[in-house]
This record gives C-alpha cells, sequence and structure tokens, in this order.
C-alpha cells in the first residue's frame, strides 16, 4: 500500500523529499535533541555526500533513471509545460549569476581564534626566582582548615582583602567572570562560579596561571592576546595562596587533589 | 518598576538580572513593603557579600574601596544617591535601596546581586544597613509628584531642550551637548572627585535612563553631590513638574545608540576612496564612513598599575586611498587638558599631563594565529606605536612614534621618517584626532606595510591628563582588527553575467535541441 503510494511520486521528486528529509532528521536530532548544532561548514560536506548518495540510488538501474530524468525531460519537451519552462530557465541562470558574484566578495568575517582555556600544565615552572614543581605544589595554608579553623579564617579574610584589591576589576565582585572592565576584554576573564572552571583544577595550578599570568601561558592557549596579568610582578607569593582559599571559599568549590 | 528602556551589550548581564528579576517577581514594591527584613540575617549576608567594599563598619572604607570610583556608598551618613523620596527628605524608600542591590550600578562597581541573593535576603541586607545610620525606624514622609507623565515627541524634546540650556540651567555641568564637559571641577559632600553624567552614554547611568528615572533624579537631585533638586522652590532654576517631564525626554532622546560597543564588532572597516582622504577632524566625509566602538580599559598588566578611568570608549573610522590611509579617532573626555593653562589647572586634578591617545599595530603583520603580546608586543614581535599628544601652554600639539618589544624596550623614532602625522580639535566635550600614513613603509624592516584584504592587529590607548593619567596610567583596549577592504573593482559583476550567460545558452541550446526532436510517445 505505502509503496504503491511512493511509486505514484515522481522519481525526482521523492529523490528530493529524501534529501530534505534527511536534512531536517540531522537538524533536528542535533540542534534540537542534543543541543549542538552542527557547523555550517561541516554540514554543507554532509549534504554533499547524502546529495552524491542518493542520486547514485535512484539512478542504480537505467529505468530508474529515466524515472528521475523523465520531469526534467517533460519539461523542456513538453510543449504544454513552455510557460513553467520558460520561468525556471529565466531563474537558473540568475541564481548562478547571484551565486557567483557573492562568493566573489571577499569574506569580511574575523578571523576564528581557537585557543585551550584550561591548557596542559609544564611539570615544572619558574616564579619568584625559584623552579616549582606541579607534581609536589601544594596550598601551605590549606593544613589550617583542619588544625587550626581560626587561623584559617583569618587567612581566607585577608585572601579576600587581596582580592578585592586585585582581581574584582575583571573577575568580579560575585567571582561570576564579569566584574566592572570584563566586558572590555577577550578572551573573557573566567567565571569562578562555574563548576567548569577552579572546581576542576588543583590549587597548584591555580598558583601557576596566577604567577604567570598570561605570557605564562603555552602557545597553544594564545598567551599574547590574555590579558591576565603576571601577578609575581605584584603580589608576595603567600598573598597568591591567601587568595586561592579565598576563591574556594566564597565560591563553595573544593579544589582537586591527587587521588590517594 | 519602570522597565530599563535602554540596554547596551556592556549590561547585557544586568539586562539578563532585570529580567529574570521582573519575570520571577510579583510586584516587588508592594513585597518590599509588606515584608520586613530581618536585620540579623542581614548582618551574616553583609558580611560575607557587602563588607569587602563597604566596610565592616558600614562607612565605605572596606579594603577595595581606595581602588574604587566612585566610592562605595558610606551608609553611617544615612543619605542615598537614587531615591524616589522628596528632595527635602532624606529617607529613603525601602524599594529604592532594594532595586540598587537588585540590579547593581551601570558604570560603577556595585554588581546586581538579584542572581546571588533572593528578594528576602535583599531585604534582610536593607533591613541591616539601615541600623548604620539609625534610620530602621524612619519612614519617609514625602514622596516624588509625578504629575501626568508627559509623552515623548519632538515637541516635548524642543521644549525639554530649550530649558536645558536656558540660563545653563544643565548645560553648564552637563555641556553643551550634553558630553558632561564640566566647566568647574565638582566634588561630592565626602570631597571625592565627581564627574556630571555624559548623557549621550546611557548604559553609564546609574538608575537608567527611562524617562521616569531621570525625571525623579531632576526632581530629586542626586544627594550629597552638586546635582541639585530643580523641584526646589527656593532654586532660581527649578522647573515645574511638566518642564520636568520634558527635559526627561530632551535628556533620554540625547542617547548616541550609533557608538554603543559591541561585542560583535571588532573589525575596523577601511574603506577605499577615490581622491584625496579627508585629514581635517572634522572634514563632513567622515561621517559617511562606517565607524566601530571599543570599550577602554585602564591598564592593570604594567607597573604602575591604573584603576579609575575616566574615558570609556573610542570610536574608530578609516579610510584609503591609492597611496595612503587616514584613521579618525574619536571620544568623548570631560576636559581639555592643557598643562601650564590656568582654566584648565583649575579642573584638572594635580599633576596635569596632556589629553593622549595611541595606536597600536605588529610590525609585521602575523601570517598565523600568532600576534605580539597585546601589551606593548615581545621580543620576538614588536610593535609600531603611533602616539598623539594634545600640547601645553607653550607647545604646540604633536606626533611620536615608537617600537616596542614590551614595557621595558622602547625606541623612540622620529615620526617624519615614516611619514606619520596626527592632527587633534576639541569640541564640547569630544578629542577628534587623524593619523594619516603612506600605506608602504619606508622602513619595512620597522614600520607595518598595509595591505589591502588582510587582517592586521590593532589596539588602541588614550590618557585623560585631567584625571592623573601620564604615563602607564591610561585606558586602553586589547587586539581588534583592522581590514583594508579590498577594492575588487567590476570583477565579480563582470563573472556573475558570464555564468548567467553560459547557463542561459546552455538551456537555449536545449530546448533547441529538444525543439528539433519530437516529443516522445509523439513520435
Amino acid at each position: 500500500m505505502m509503496g504503491r503510494l511512493l511509486s505514484r511520486i515522481p522519481a525526482l521528486l521523492r529523490a528530493a523529499l529524501v534529501v530534505v528529509g534527511i536534512y531536517l532528521a540531522a537538524t533536528a536530532i542535533f540542534s534540537g535533541l542534543l543541543g549542538q548544532p552542527i557547523p555550517a561548514s561541516l554540514m554543507t560536506m554532509y549534504m554533499f555526500f547524502v546529495i552524491v548518495g542518493v542520486f547514485m540510488a535512484f539512478t542504480f538501474t537505467e529505468e530508474g533513471a529515466r524515472a528521475m530524468a523523465a520531469p526534467i525531460r517533460a519539461l523542456v519537451e513538453n510543449p504544454a509545460l513552455r510557460p513553467v519552462r520558460n520561468i525556471v530557465f529565466l531563474l537558473v541562470p540568475l541564481a548562478a549569476g547571484a551565486f557567483t558574484y557573492t562568493k566573489m566578495l571577499p569574506s569580511l568575517e574575523a578571523p576564528v581564534e581557537l585557543r585551550t582555556i584550561h591548557p596542559a600544565p609544564p611539570s615544572t615552572f619558574k616564579a619568584y626566582g625559584k623552579r616549582y614543581d606541579l607534581l609536589t605544589l601544594e596550598n601551605p595554608f590549606r593544613k589550617y582548615e583542619k588544625e587550626d579553623p581560626e587561623r584559617f579564617r583569618a587567612l581566607v579574610a585577608e585572601g579576600g582583602k587581596i582580592y578585592i584589591r586585585n582581581c574584582q576589576f575583571c573577575h568580579g565582585d560575585k567571582l561570576n567572570g564579569r566584574g566592572p572592565f570584563a566586558p572590555a576584554l577577550n578572551p573573557v576573564p573566567l567565571n569562578f562560579q562555574d563548576v567548569g572552571t577552579i572546581a576542576q583544577l588543583q590549587e597548584s595550578y591555580l598558583f601557576w596561571r596566577i604567577a604567570t599570568g598570561g605570557p605564562g601561558l603555552p602557545e597553544e592557549a594564545a598567551p599574547w592576546i590574555s590579558s591576565m596579568p603576571v601577578w609575581q610582578n605584584f603580589l608576595k607569593e603567600d598573598e597568591i595562596w591567601k587568595v586561592i582559599l579565598f576563591l574556594y571559599d566564597y565560591t563553595g568549590h573544593r579544589p582537586r587533589a591527587w587521588e590517594k | 518598576m519602570a522597565a530599563r528602556r535602554f540596554i547596551s551589550p556592556l549590561w547585557s548581564c544586568l539586562a539578563f538580572t532585570l529580567a529574570f528579576g521582573l519575570s520571577t517577581l510579583v510586584l516587588p514594591v508592594t513585597t518590599v513593603q509588606a515584608e520586613a527584613g530581618n536585620a540579623e540575617r542581614g548582618k551574616l549576608i553583609y558580611a560575607r557579600r557587602c563588607a569587602l567594599c563597604h566596610g565592616e563598619e558600614g562607612d565605605g572604607a572596606g579594603p577595595g574601596a581606595e581602588r574604587l570610583n566612585p566610592p562605595p556608598r558610606d551608609f553611617t551618613e544615612g543619605q542615598y544617591k537614587f531615591k524616589t523620596t522628596g528632595f527635602d527628605d532624606i529617607v529613603p524608600n525601602d524599594a529604592d535601596l532594594f532595586r540598587m542591590i537588585r540590579d547593581g550600578m551601570p558604570g560603577t562597581a556595585m554588581p546586581g546581586w538579584g542572581d546571588m541573593l533572593s528578594d528576602q535576603d535583599i531585604r534582610d541586607v536593607i533591613a541591616f544597613i539601615k541600623t548604620f545610620a539609625g534610620l530602621e525606624e524612619e519612614k519617609p514622609t514625602i514622596q516624588v509628584d509625578y504629575g501626568r507623565q508627559v509623552p515623548s515627541s519632538p515637541e516635548s524634546i524642543a521644549k525639554g531642550r530649550a530649558l536645558f540650556h536656558e540660563g545653563d540651567r544643565c548645560a553648564e555641568c552637563h555641556g553643551a551637548e550634553g558630553r558632561g564637559d564640566a566647566i568647574k571641577k565638582l566634588k561630592d559632600d565626602g570631597g571625592a572627585r565627581t564627574w556630571p553624567r555624559n548623557l549621550t552614554k546611557p548604559w553609564t547611568f546609574r538608575a537608567s535612563n527611562d524617562p521616569k528615572d531621570i525625571f525623579t533624579r531632576i526632581t530629586v537631585g542626586i544627594p550629597g553631590t552638586q546635582m541639585p533638586s530643580f523641584a526646589d522652590p527656593k532654586s532660581k532654576k527649578r522647573l515645574t513638574i511638566e518642564e520636568r517631564w520634558h527635559v526627561a525626554n530632551y535628556v533620554a532622546s540625547l542617547a548616541k545608540t550609533d557608538k554603543v560597543p559591541r561585542p560583535e564588532n571588532t573589525v575596523v572597516k577601511v574603506m577605499k576612496v577615490e581622491g584625496a582622504l579627508p585629514t581635517a577632524p572634522d572634514d563632513p566625509a567622515w561621517e559617511k564612513l562606517p565607524s566601530t566602538t571599543f570599550l577602554l580599559l585602564p591598564q592593570l598588566i604594567a607597573k604602575t598599575r591604573f584603576f579609575t578611568p575616566s574615558n570609556d570608549t573610542i570610536t574608530v573610522r578609516a579610510a584609503y586611498n591609492d597611496t595612503a590611509l587616514a584613521i579618525l579617532l574619536e571620544w568623548d573626555d570631560r576636559t581639555r587638558s592643557i598643562p601650564g593653562d590656568p582654566k584648565a589647572e583649575e579642573i584638572a586634578d594635580p599633576g596635569m599631563g596632556e589629553d593622549m591617545v595611541a595606536i597600536q599595530f605588529p610590525v609585521a603583520v602575523p601570517k598565523g594565529m600568532k600576534k605580539p603580546y597585546f601589551g606593548m608586543g615581545d621580543g620576538a614581535h614588536p610593535v609600531n606605536l603611533w602616539q598623539w599628544r594634545s600640547g601645553t601652554a607653550d607647545k604646540p600639539q604633536s606626533v611620536a612614534l615608537a617600537n616596542a618589544r614590551g614595557f621595558a624596550r622602547i625606541e623612540s623614532r622620529d615620526p617624519a621618517s615614516a611619514g606619520l602625522t596626527a592632527r587633534g580639535r576639541y569640541d564640547k566635550g569630544r578629542w577628534r584626532v587623524v593619523f594619516t600614513r603612506p600605506l608602504a613603509a619606508s622602513s619595512p624592516d620597522k614600520d607595518i606595510t598595509f595591505q589591502t584584504g588582510q587582517f592586521i592587529p590593532i589596539a588602541f590607548a588614550a590618557w585623560d591628563g585631567s584625571n592623573g593619567e601620564t604615563g602607564s596610567k591610561h585606558t586602553m583596549t586589547t587586539w581588534y582588527w583592522f581590514l583594508l577592504e579590498p577594492d575588487t573593482g567590476l570583477r565579480p559583476l563582470v563573472s556573475a553575467l558570464i555564468v548567467a550567460f553560459l547557463f542561459g545558452a546552455a538551456e537555449l541550446w536545449w530546448a533547441r535541441s529538444a525543439g528539433a526532436r519530437k516529443p516522445e510517445g509523439e513520435a
């Protein structure tokens, strides 16, 4: 029954329906259900293969090929369809011309700059005139959280003072990366409240990122555009560790630790 | 609550907060007054969220305060700038405080807390901060009388404009064009420097530029500052309710929406012109060229850092011809800084320097992604710095050229050797400066060569000499793009015509050959 119905639709229209159906299904699944749209360039490539595949399937037999070509031949050869033919024959050159024109115009879109936001850290790095080993580096104040909670609270409070005097301009009072000057920056300042930032990192990683700043990033993280200052020029070593305590305390995140 | 009429991308986060607030709050004004806040709970929230700037004692002297302008509010005085109670009633409405805390204050370090604190949290904080000035039992007695709102119309705006300028009522401080170009030095009651609002930049209005909010400011004034009440019967400049609506409509109309910085605008498009380039700052030809506006932020990466800028945006236009290019930089600056000029010295902060502006280009246009460090380049990637200086009482304006490989390695060069020129003009709170240079570099190893169709990194810096901005204390941008639009000439059009002709010819041939045969089935 279904097959009978389908066979009444002209082959060319059927082929077109299959192509459109695949396109709509892919869009619906990736943009709608998965929430991850396929980039336009990738989609163009996929659809190219889909169209070639469909064309090959429909013209596999001689009969199939003739059925596909029939409506086009009819358009050209059937005198009754002449008005339709004239319109199609006018539109096709116009569309081809317009396509050529837009393709010939130079693209004025800014180049896309891809960069790694949390690049892999080096095993060691230099700051304050000495070398740090990231595998063994620990926050010297973290132990007071258990040993001396009162002292720990005081250290967090000191970290807060350092933060508000140095970091809030970009990372914000609320630690959400939206400080008063953040809108002028690209790449944007990190949002520490987000579960994808400091909650995923070790305190030693934060120390490395803060002490050496943008210029201390590896090449894949585009150090030339990061506006993170080199904080070893402005803060003492223990001040950075106190700020790190404050970042975790204010956001309620826990630093990541090595599995024991 | 009046909805914000104008929301710049700068405050998109705020807009989100506001939209969220509006959708979840049922008439905040009534709920605020209906439910009392708990000062004890508020004290805990205050200590965690507010004390770092406003101080544990509520005196506005927290550890963050020193580097903030405007300074955080001192709650011990019990005086609030943005309120809807009468000018002669010091007590604000709780709804006024609620709004400031929930939505924040654009152009200041005060963020909107609506996404982090619940309505009840905010009411608790309000109950607590009122205890700093013993306001907890005080109730406001006089409310702003809005009369009947006059809707904005060309007639109302024209009336407002006349009242704005009449006897320099508003123009005295806000400037003839509304750019806040003060002719006197303004201070608040605490002695801190204050700047009249630049009325053409509504995204910097602390409490929105909805005409109703502007009406409130005109009626109440801004307590503790030199912005007076224009409803005060003792004032010689007082206005009736209807007149205040006209002025509010006029002020709202000053918004320069074409100079709003937009995050998606990252490219300065440089247009080809035939014949001579516009080289005068006020050449009308500039208006026909597309403009791009960038946000400025203070310099925070090199010693000495700078935290309290006055310039916040810079607008760029550019054009080129067969041999040279011209770049117009335009930015609002409330003060013309002329060291040695007594009048300028009077308005400026001590140690006034010249007003300056600079453009940074890489010496070699990068082939791949890698650019010079945005802060004056690096050892392997030098930058060209073109700087214009506004001059002093005894020295005319000038242009300087330097090559830098980082903050410490700067080599001054003769601008004439590269053919670099710059001319600036100050008018009613705005600088306009035109730089020109030949497209080709006279020494290609030291100067950038401009080629069409290339995305060239570009960055900017500006100094307001009256705001203590000299040396490394200035505002700046990060890298953006500079693109000389390629002159494609007629090529695309000719190619399109050829393709269309070929398609048409093929169709005709096909149709003719089909006509020669008999259609199938008829044979």
